[in-house]
């Protein structure tokens, strides 16, 4: 085996000479401007980089906007909900439903003495007729209702109970049931009874949303993970060049995680524009819907604090998404030419 | 500046590309490496870069054993080397302008110093002209050079050069070398690999021949 020893021919001209090499300003690397300026490149390169495949960007962020949108438009509808509910807390009424055969006379005897009562802070009654009248001006049946040869409607009584003697639920329903007991009464509905079942009902809505929030994210989480993983292997190339001339792991990695802040904040962005688009289309109807009941009921849209919440969230699920996606890169050995 | 004692590089494959090589090289020196094609000249930049590490014996760099540095020192090792690869390695998604940029952009520099720089760069391997074009539009010679240029952009204290001149006419091959040599005069240490004997013997500096390993 022959050794290739190098064989050394001495310098044939005077020319080479040697001095000591310079000192030479050091790299920036360590500095923090250095360190600014890197993430000034990575901003800029990676916002750039969104719109070099415009297309498949536009899908990934509908994608995100619309995974986003839901649980956020669901979380939307219970706040409201529980705002209705929380409305009604203070003034549970009773609303008892006379006989068929009781007359409006009768009605109003009865009224009369159960104003009398220290349970009952007022009473108030509804003859057949207007609740037909208020029946028709809330469902705009008029014309159906019209056909009708005979009033189906029952009198009704109103009972604003006294809170201080009826403020506990179980006593309300006590009270409720002796109402029940009387001969022109037909039946009694509490409405707060209603609210109560739609509280549970919410209860769980609560952890539905929760649950379809997470699974959502997730969706998210992988859309973000993908595009980006993908945007990795075609730049494959780019990060071996990139590290033969001495990028460091967290140089290669910094334009991807911002490539994923940016479309986490972006699909958040456009999952605010859908629910606030979707708001716009509900206010007026539910509105009106509730002037008709008497409320003064309104619709609360997406405040600022649930933007914030929706865009960190969003922008949140971007990072890590790109975070896994570029995970392996920290692991692998320097690359080799 | 540079010093190998008793490097020997076995490939995984199996091929011995080098021997037992033993070579001292003072810091501000210009130095040609020939040799037969698979003589090991690439292999022996390569050890110096850290794109391989030897199978047998120690290599030092500025006083430093290269086995001596740990995995997070090696990418700013690496800045401070230029490496003229023999396939220059660019990215054809971007201009000329923004290979050139490269190390720079790993170095945290500002924009205006940047362009600056890049600029001066491209001027020396005669290519401002072409700043805005892609690598594809450029001939292989161009696409040289600009892997030349960004090679020194970042005033390496040590430059390796592999083949640098391999696609370039003769007159064109004589300008790189006479800029390889100004870079040396303002104080880099430089290594070129080339199997071009006539253009090396007018360079007038220090040869290394290698020879191939007989197994
Ligand atoms: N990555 C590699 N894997 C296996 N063998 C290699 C590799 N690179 C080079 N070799 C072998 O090592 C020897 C020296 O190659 P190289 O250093 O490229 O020589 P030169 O640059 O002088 O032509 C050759 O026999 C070649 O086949
Ligand atoms: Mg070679």
């Amino acid at each position: 085996m022959a050794g290739n020893k190098p064989s050394r021919k001495p310098a044939s001209s005077s020319g080479s000479t040697r001095r000591p090499p310079r000192r030479r300003p050091q790299p920036h690397q360590r500095s923090f401007s250095g360190w600014i300026n890197q993430h000034k490149h990575a901003i800029r390169f990676s916002l750039k980089r969104l719109w070099f495949n415009p297309v498949s960007t536009w899908i990934t962020l509908a994608a995100i906007a619309i995974a986003l949108s839901l649980p956020a438009s669901l979380s939307l509808l219970l706040t409201n909900m529980q705002t209705l509910t929380d409305d009604k807390r203070e003034v549970p009424t009773i609303t008892a439903f006379m006989k068929e055969n009781i007359s409006e006379q009768q009605t109003k005897d009865r009224a009369e003495l159960l104003q009398e009562l220290s349970e009952i802070a007022n009473v108030q009654v509804v003859t057949r007729d207007q609740a037909l009248a208020d029946f028709k001006n809330i469902t705009g049946f008029a014309e159906t209702l019209e056909t009708l040869d005979e009033n189906p409607l029952p009198h009704v009584l109103i009972l604003t109970p006294n809170l201080e003697r009826l403020g506990d639920d179980k006593v309300l329903q006590a009270f409720a049931d002796r109402l029940k007991s009387y001969p022109e009464i037909d039946s009694v509905q509490i409405d707060v009874e209603w609210i109560q079942r739609l509280r549970a009902i919410l209860r769980i809505a609560d952890h539905v949303v929760l649950v379809v929030a997470v699974l959502l994210g997730l969706t998210v989480l992988l859309v973000i993970g993908n595009t980006i993983r993908l945007d990795i292997e075609n730049r494959k190339e780019e990060i071996t060049v990139t590290r033969l001339i001495g990028a460091t792991n967290s140089y290669i990695r910094r334009p991807f995680i911002y490539g994923g802040l940016w479309l986490g904040l972006f699909g958040g962005t456009f999952s605010l524009i859908i629910v606030n688009i979707a708001l716009l289309f509900l206010v007026s109807p539910v509105q009106q819907l509730a002037s008709l009941y008497g409320s003064n009921f309104t619709l609360s849209g997406v405040n600022p604090l649930m933007s914030l919440q929706i865009l960190a969230v969003s922008a949140l699920l971007g990072i890590i998404g790109a975070w896994l996606a570029v995970g392996r890169f920290l692991w692998r050995d320097e690359v080799v030419d | 500046m540079i010093e190998f004692r008793g490097i020997s590089k076995r490939y995984a494959a199996g091929q011995l590309a080098l021997y037992n090589v033993n070579l001292k090289i003072q810091a501000g020196e210009m130095i040609f490496i020939t040799g037969n094609s698979g003589a090991g000249k690439s292999t022996l930049l390569k050890l110096i870069a850290l794109l391989e590490r030897p199978s047998k014996g120690e290599l030092l760099v500025g006083g430093t054993p290269l086995n001596k540095l740990s995995r997070h020192q090696v990418p700013a090792y690496r800045r401070r080397i230029g490496f003229i690869f023999q396939d220059p390695h660019l990215l054809y998604d971007r201009t000329v302008f923004e290979n050139v940029a490269i190390p720079l952009l790993i170095s945290g520099m500002g924009l205006v110093e940047i362009r600056r720089r890049v600029n001066a760069a491209l001027d020396k391997v005669g290519l401002m002209h072409k700043a805005g074009s892609y690598p594809l539009m450029l001939s292989a010679g161009e696409r040289q050079r600009v892997g030349i240029a960004r090679a020194v952009v970042n005033r390496p204290t040590i430059i390796l050069a592999d083949e640098p001149t391999g696609n370039l006419d003769p007159a064109l091959a004589q300008d790189i070398m006479y800029t390889f040599a100004q870079f040396n005069e303002l104080g880099t240490t430089v290594l070129i690999a080339s199997h071009d004997h006539m253009l090396v013997e007018r360079m007038k500096k220090r040869i290394i021949v290698l020879q191939k390993v007989e197994e």
